[in-house]
């Protein structure tokens, strides 16, 4: 464009061209009312059946959910006048055994893989100050281990580097469940279940924990100082951190099937300080369609969006019908109907 | 305040007043960066983008990198500063070369070659013919032995004619080389601007001893940029330099323009800081309360127990940061972009260009296009800009014969051919005083031709045309003239000119043949100057009517009229003439009344016709503009009879009865407040009626009014649509351009001439025509074209799409940025209220930069109706005029929507991704990709006609987006490694985004389609008419239809039945604009001169028919 500009300039009659004169030949639809109530039909019979195919799979998942923390604490801490407090002293005890036992029962044949979920409530991960605290640099290198981006206020111990620091590895997830079946324990499968990229690409796998929870303040669970950071797929599940206060984790998954009716006992390790902040903890065993877990959200939104839109054009229709009015009339033209006003 | 020029004096004075160094410079090299950037910064949105990327320095509350804020910020200033600075050289190189041009100046009594900026108040300065006066002198010398001498003052008041300039009297027979040592002093005033006035006195020193103190004129000055025309040499002394000179003073500084919709957009800009400060108020309070309340009990997030000082501030700054998106900093960039486009189609455009000249339209200021579409009162200049200003003699009726009007032009008619050369004694006579009766001044080139210099168009017309009858005006020297018709040369001795006055309306010359010895009295003037002066018994009778039925074509007449003297009669006025002449009080109405004494008992010969054609299209463009809701106002530095024939000639005022005239006029303060108020007073009688009411006042009465009765003058103008301001100076354009200003009016100034550059830079649009008058008013402008009629083009489309596409892009440049920002504060509540950021730096960067701005951009090729729909509906422009495209409802309509959408995309991100799928990068890319598809859908809503670029970019930029994504999706080290290609592989992600699209998208639709329907505006009507095909054609043909219906309607204020009346019955109609052109009745030269004698001249004219 910029070479036909300089020579027009000069020449008299310049070369025309459709874009310099604003002349591309151009669709101009309108809004007609055949198109609109079309468009709105085709809509609501489209969204209908994916809505009701979407709430279908996700009803076939069937999904146990238990939450554990307020049962799980002894009898006698739970004071109903000061059971807060009695709670957190309970956590807080290191001495006190923690273990604790539930039973569920499986509402529906469960085929594996059978995904097992630890779920917390209220448990703010999104926050900012949690959120930074980290240093994807320090995990990926061992070179790079005093490089400690946002991780305050855990990133040094006596001057020492900690590995992995920031408080998000530092606040891991540390409760543990064991399973079995009609009393036969079956094995969680715990390998795999972090991102292959996470393993791979984000945590080195030379890079080997240090100084991690030595300090007088002990946050979550500790790791094993001999095992690189890319295997320990538990830290890596916790350091996606969660978008809302209320999410999943993948704790392990279940490679055994699971009859309806099954008899399920949990061993819970209740180690994790949610009592503080009066966060729920949860353990949920789900399988999964092709829409991933139970999630009846969008399936609902589709029938409703997809009713919606029949019943807006059904309306539009009857308007049209009722009181039909004739596009591009010349009579609304105001300046056709009054001599102009000044 | 006075000042003493010294009249080369070289020691003295040098000091006191400044050299003549001309700078029109706003920056010097040291003062550019500091007082450029305190220029920038003195803009709001600036401050706030500086103090945002400053807070975004502290690592503590930065939610993204501050690189993506300083990179876009210190592009676009230094962007802006280099602009200015190219400009800023520019003018200085200008400067430059006016201030280094050589100049003779006498130093020491002794002529030296000095550079212009030397020059100081008191030199000597000498010019020779074709010099340009380099500063304002007053004349002393000049070739001429009777001290007069030509200037042509285009570039000072845009009059192209040759004006005369005297020695003052004492300076006359001064001998050339006696000039050099000439010393004295001149009393004049401190600078001022007025152009018309310079009252000063001289008094000389001996030699040149002259007791009296000798009174001076601006007839005495050369001004600074005037021409020296037709004088071999002339020789002044300075007494204004520099900058303080007339010019210089006039010269108004201009100031940078802004537009209406930047206004809008700038008060849009600081609500949305104002509810952004709101929401960090509120989020800052909440999020401290929060912090205090629960956070401390997260273990997990570890707030120390005791914070710094300014912790209570950090959470509120924290989420200023994070809503500092809501003020998109890529709308200034993108603005300017198609700013700048907008300009480019301007320049462009085939249809704007002058065939004739090849000049193209320019828009040299590029960031004013939208304010072309709202434009409320033009302001136009009349000669060179409605005329082509180009006389030519047309017509003539001679003893009782019409010539010309067969075929339209006189110089072809076969019968004025075979009475000229068969030696008819009229046509003779005729053409003698067509020849002779001037001050026309005749320069014979070296290759023998001859060509004219006058003071007046008329005059040179007419001696242009007695010479193509073979009348030649061959030679003045001295006061001798020489004719040469067909191969014989004869010769006249001027004896006196009795000069053109507008009292008088008529010159006279009073010439003795040199072979015969007999004297005559040659006169040509206007009808009611000459007619009433005829001897007895000539039968005047004829003649009016020639002028009537000339008038009625648009001509301008003249009367040309005759009378041989007696010997004794002439020697006796002769005396009285020269008696009168050298009076010093009131000389000339004591000159006027002595001629007088000799004009009368003339001979009438004929009527000459003469036109200034209107330029092409004039009448058309200004209805077409008029029905657009423009309103017109004709400034003019033309006599008032010329300017209301011009006015009615291009539909400018409607004839009577339609249209209504009302003068103000008047001397002195009573007159014209009497005036004023009666003018007033019919006003507003008639405002609510469907006249045309237009008010006409002159230069003398406009000062009055301006300075004592301003209030009253500034309601006339609000009332009034339509305005004839006749003989006005430069400033007081400017002035009238600045009181529309300060009713809130958009005003668009057009002239051709120096004389309309102050009104054009104050104008809120500057428009030059490149024409006959230099290039001066073209370069000071923001647009120049080369024709009026181009106006139509420039405002109905240019402006209009201009101004449609800005709406749409600014208004969408806050959806989106509010769109996304919306959701940061949503995404706030669930991470407690911590300002976390929901976005990645490289998200929130590239959606502004990337994602959101290109498909928007294309909109500049965005057209809602077509041309010519535009065209044939000007009345369409209202739109624009009125605002209803951005105003604060549109706006309101907008913010509603981001935050509607706001809501779909958050709500359906979050319960889509829940539980096991919260991952906080997938969660914002999903909510992230949810606002780029609405986007998408929201422009292709909005875009009214897709070329295939439009459909490139909208849905080109989706593709963009997955594809940026999946690259930094690739890239290990990125944050959101991974994420894009996981997210796009789950069905259940392209399910949201669908449910996002028809969640957001529906509801918008449903409304649109409604408002389209059963609300619609007028452009929707227009536009469904337009494509559904089948109407448009009978569009076009109901409005003349209902106009004309109208027409019958209105009630007619003056009950003459219509078919008499003369406006309506052309008596030719030989052209398809006859009607148009047809006038008033009316005399050329003064008529309408008051109401009443506006109905005596109809009665008259009803007498006639």
């Amino acid at each position: 464009m910029s070479s036909g500009d300089g020579a027009s300039k000069k020449s008299k009659k310049p070369r025309y061209s459709r874009f310099t004169q604003q002349e591309l030949p151009a669709c101009k639809p309108i809004l007609t009312p055949a198109l609109v109530m079309a468009s709105f039909i085709s809509l609501g019979i489209t969204f209908i059946p994916i809505g009701v195919s979407h709430l279908s799979a996700s009803e076939q998942v069937v999904e146990i959910r238990e939450q554990y923390d307020e049962i799980c604490v002894p009898s006698n801490y739970t004071n109903p006048t000061t059971a807060h407090q009695e709670r957190i002293r309970f956590i807080q005890d290191s001495r006190t055994d923690k273990t604790c036992t539930r039973t569920l029962t499986a509402p529906h044949k469960m085929k594996p893989p059978i995904f097992v979920y630890y779920q917390l409530d209220d448990f703010y991960q999104n926050h900012r100050r949690y959120v930074k605290s980290r240093s994807d640099k320090q995990y990926r290198k061992p070179r790079s281990e005093t490089e400690y981006g946002d991780c305050d206020p855990e990133s040094t111990f006596n001057n020492m580097p900690i590995v992995p620091c920031g408080l998000i590895a530092w606040s891991l997830f540390n409760d543990t469940y064991r399973i079995s079946v009609n009393d036969i324990a079956i094995p969680i499968n715990k390998k795999d279940i972090a991102w292959k990229s996470d393993k791979t690409h984000k945590f080195g796998s030379d890079v080997f924990p240090k100084n991690f929870q030595n300090s007088d303040l002990v946050g979550g669970a500790k790791l094993n100082e001999s095992i690189p950071l890319s295997e320990q797929e538990d830290l890596l599940v916790w350091m996606r951190t969660a978008a809302l206060p209320t999410f999943r984790k993948l704790y392990g998954r279940i490679e055994t099937e699971i009859e309806a009716r099954d008899r399920i006992t949990v061993v819970i390790q209740n180690n994790y300080n949610t009592y503080s902040f009066r966060g729920k903890k949860n353990l949920v065993l789900s399988t999964t369609t092709w829409i991933g877990g139970k999630n009846p959200f969008l399936g609902q939104m589709y029938i409703i969006v997809g009713g919606l839109c029949l019943f807006l054009a059904i309306a539009f229709i009857i308007v049209y019908l009722i009181k039909p009015r004739p596009l591009g009339d010349p009579s609304y033209l105001s300046w056709n109907k009054n001599p102009p006003a000044h | 305040m006075k000042r003493f020029v010294y009249i080369n004096e070289d020691n003295l004075a040098h000091d006191l007043y400044c050299d003549n160094r001309i700078s029109n410079r706003k920056y010097t090299i040291w003062n550019f960066l500091p007082k450029n950037l305190w220029e920038q910064f003195s803009r709001f949105m600036n401050q706030y983008f500086l103090l945002i990327a400053c807070l975004q320095l502290w690592s503590l509350i930065t939610p993204v990198n501050p690189a993506s804020t300083w990179g876009p910020l210190i592009f676009i200033f230094a962007v802006s500063a280099t602009k200015e600075a190219w400009d800023d050289y520019n003018r200085y190189l200008s400067d430059k070369k006016a201030n280094e041009k050589e100049v003779w100046i006498v130093k020491q009594g002794t002529k030296k070659l000095i550079q212009a900026q030397d020059i100081r108040v008191g030199n000597l300065v000498w010019l020779r013919e074709n010099d340009e006066v380099p500063c304002d002198l007053v004349l002393l010398g000049a070739a001429d032995p009777q001290g007069i001498c030509y200037v042509e003052t285009a570039a000072l008041d845009g009059e192209t004619d040759l004006k005369t300039r005297l020695i003052p009297p004492a300076c006359v027979g001064i001998d050339f080389e006696l000039l050099h040592k000439i010393k004295g002093v001149i009393e004049c005033p401190s600078p001022d601007k007025d152009i018309r006035r310079f009252d000063a006195n001289m008094r000389l020193f001996p030699p040149f001893l002259d007791n009296d103190v000798c009174p001076l004129t601006i007839k005495n000055t050369l001004l600074q940029s005037c021409y020296l025309r037709n004088t071999e040499w002339a020789c002044g002394v300075a007494v204004y330099t520099g900058n303080e000179t007339k010019l210089g003073m006039s010269r108004g500084i201009p100031e940078p323009k802004l537009t209406a919709v930047d206004a809008m957009i700038d008060k849009l800009t600081g609500a949305i800081f104002v509810f952004q400060i709101v929401v960090v108020i509120v989020l800052g309070i909440a999020g401290n309360v929060w912090k205090d309340t629960e956070a401390r009990k997260l273990w997990y997030v570890r707030y120390p127990k005791e914070g710094p000082w300014y912790e209570l501030l950090v959470i509120p700054l924290r989420f200023e940061l994070l809503c500092s998106i809501m003020i998109p900093i890529s709308i200034k960039v993108s603005l300017d972009l198609v700013k700048s486009l907008y300009a480019k189609f301007i320049d462009w455009d085939d249809q704007m260009v002058d065939l004739e000249t090849g000049i193209r339209s320019h828009a040299a200021n590029t960031a004013i296009s939208e304010d072309l579409g709202q434009v409320e009162y033009i302001l136009t200049d009349k000669t060179g800009t409605l005329t082509e200003n180009k006389m030519i003699f047309k017509r003539c009726f001679v003893s009782g014969t019409f010539y010309g009007n067969e075929n339209g032009d006189a110089l072809t008619d076969a019968e004025l051919l075979s009475a000229v050369s068969s030696g008819s004694t009229d046509v003779i006579r005729f053409l003698k005083v067509m020849a002779i009766c001037n001050t026309v001044i005749p320069v014979q080139s070296k290759n023998g031709s001859i060509s004219y210099k006058a003071q007046s168009q008329d005059e040179e017309a007419l001696v242009r045309a007695a010479a193509r009858l073979h009348m030649v005006f061959v030679n003045k020297n001295g006061n001798f003239v020489d004719i040469k018709f067909n191969a014989s040369t004869i010769q006249y001795e001027v004896l006196d000119i009795l000069e053109f006055t507008s009292d008088r309306k008529r010159m006279s010359i009073v010439v003795k043949d040199s072979q015969s010895g007999k004297i005559i009295l040659l006169s040509k003037g206007a009808d009611e100057a000459i007619l009433p002066h005829a001897y007895t018994g000539q039968q005047v009778r004829t003649y009016a009517e020639a002028v009537e039925q000339y008038a009625q074509l648009g001509l301008r007449t003249l009367c040309l009229a005759w009378r041989e003297l007696e010997d004794e009669e002439y020697q006796e006025w002769a005396v009285m003439f020269k008696e009168a002449n050298s009076s010093l009080v009131d000389r000339e109405w004591r000159v006027a009344e002595v001629c007088q004494r000799l004009e009368h008992d003339f001979e009438i010969i004929g009527v000459a016709a003469i036109e200034d054609r209107l330029q092409d299209g004039v009448p058309e463009t200004i209805e077409t503009l008029r029905k657009a809701g423009l309103n017109f106002w004709m400034l003019t530095g033309d006599k008032q009879n010329t300017a209301i024939q011009i006015a009615l000639s291009c539909n400018f005022v409607s004839p009577e009865p339609k249209g209504q005239l009302l003068m103000i006029n008047g001397k002195t303060e009573d007159e014209v407040c009497r005036n004023l108020e009666r003018v007033l007073l019919t006003m507003r009688i008639t405002s609510s009626e469907p006249k045309d009411v237009a008010f006409v006042i002159d230069g003398w009465a406009l000062e009055i009014a301006l300075k004592h009765y301003r209030k009253a003058f500034t309601e006339l103008a609000i009332l009034s649509r339509t305005a004839i301001c006749c003989r006005v100076t430069p400033s007081q354009k400017a002035q009238l351009v600045e009181l529309l200003k300060s009713c809130d009016y958009r005003t668009l100034a057009i002239g051709d001439g120096g004389n309309d550059v102050r009104m054009i830079q104050q104008a809120d649009i500057g428009v030059g025509i490149s024409g006959r008058e230099g290039l001066q008013a073209a370069r000071a402008a923001d647009y120049s074209i080369g024709k009026f009629r181009f106006l139509k083009r420039l405002i109905l489309v240019h402006g209009r799409y201009s101004y449609n596409r800005t709406a749409f892009l600014s208004q969408y440049s806050f959806y989106k940025s509010l769109l996304i920002c919306f959701i940061q504060i949503f995404f706030s509540f669930i991470s407690g209220v911590s300002g976390t950021s929901l976005f990645n730096s490289v998200s929130l960067m590239a959606y502004n930069v990337f994602y959101t701005s290109v498909p928007v951009l294309v909109s500049v090729l965005d057209k809602d109706l077509s041309e010519r729909t535009v065209m044939q509906h000007p009345q369409i422009l209202f739109y624009c005029q009125a605002g209803r495209l951005l105003n604060p409802s549109t706006f309101a309509g907008w913010f509603g929507r981001s935050l509607f959408h706001a809501i779909v995309v958050f709500v359906i991100t979050i319960h889509s991704y829940a539980f096991e799928k919260s991952e906080m990068e997938e969660v914002s890319m999903v909510a992230l990709s949810g606002c780029i598809w609405l986007q998408a859908f929201v422009v292709a809503l909005e875009t009214n006609s897709f070329t295939i670029l439009q459909h490139l970019a909208i849905w080109g930029n989706l593709v963009g987006f997955y594809v940026i994504n999946w690259i930094v999706s690739a890239l290990p080290s990125s944050g959101m490694y991974t994420i894009m290609f996981r997210l796009c592989r789950q069905p259940s992600y392209w399910i949201t985004m669908i449910l996002i699209v028809a969640g957001g998208m529906g509801p918008v639709l449903a409304l649109k389609y409604f408002r389209y329907t059963y609300r619609s505006s007028k452009i929707n009507i227009l536009q469904q008419a337009e494509r559904l095909g089948g109407p448009i054609l009978s569009l076009g043909n109901i409005e003349p239809q209902s106009r004309s219906l109208e027409k019958d309607l209105s009630p007619l204020s003056i009950s003459l039945p219509k078919n008499r009346n003369p406006v309506y019955e052309p008596l030719l109609s030989d052209s398809p604009n006859s009607t148009r052109r047809s006038f008033g009745p009316g005399v050329p030269f003064d008529f309408f001169q008051s109401q009443s004698r506006l109905s005596s001249s109809y009665s008259r004219n009803c007498k006639d028919n």
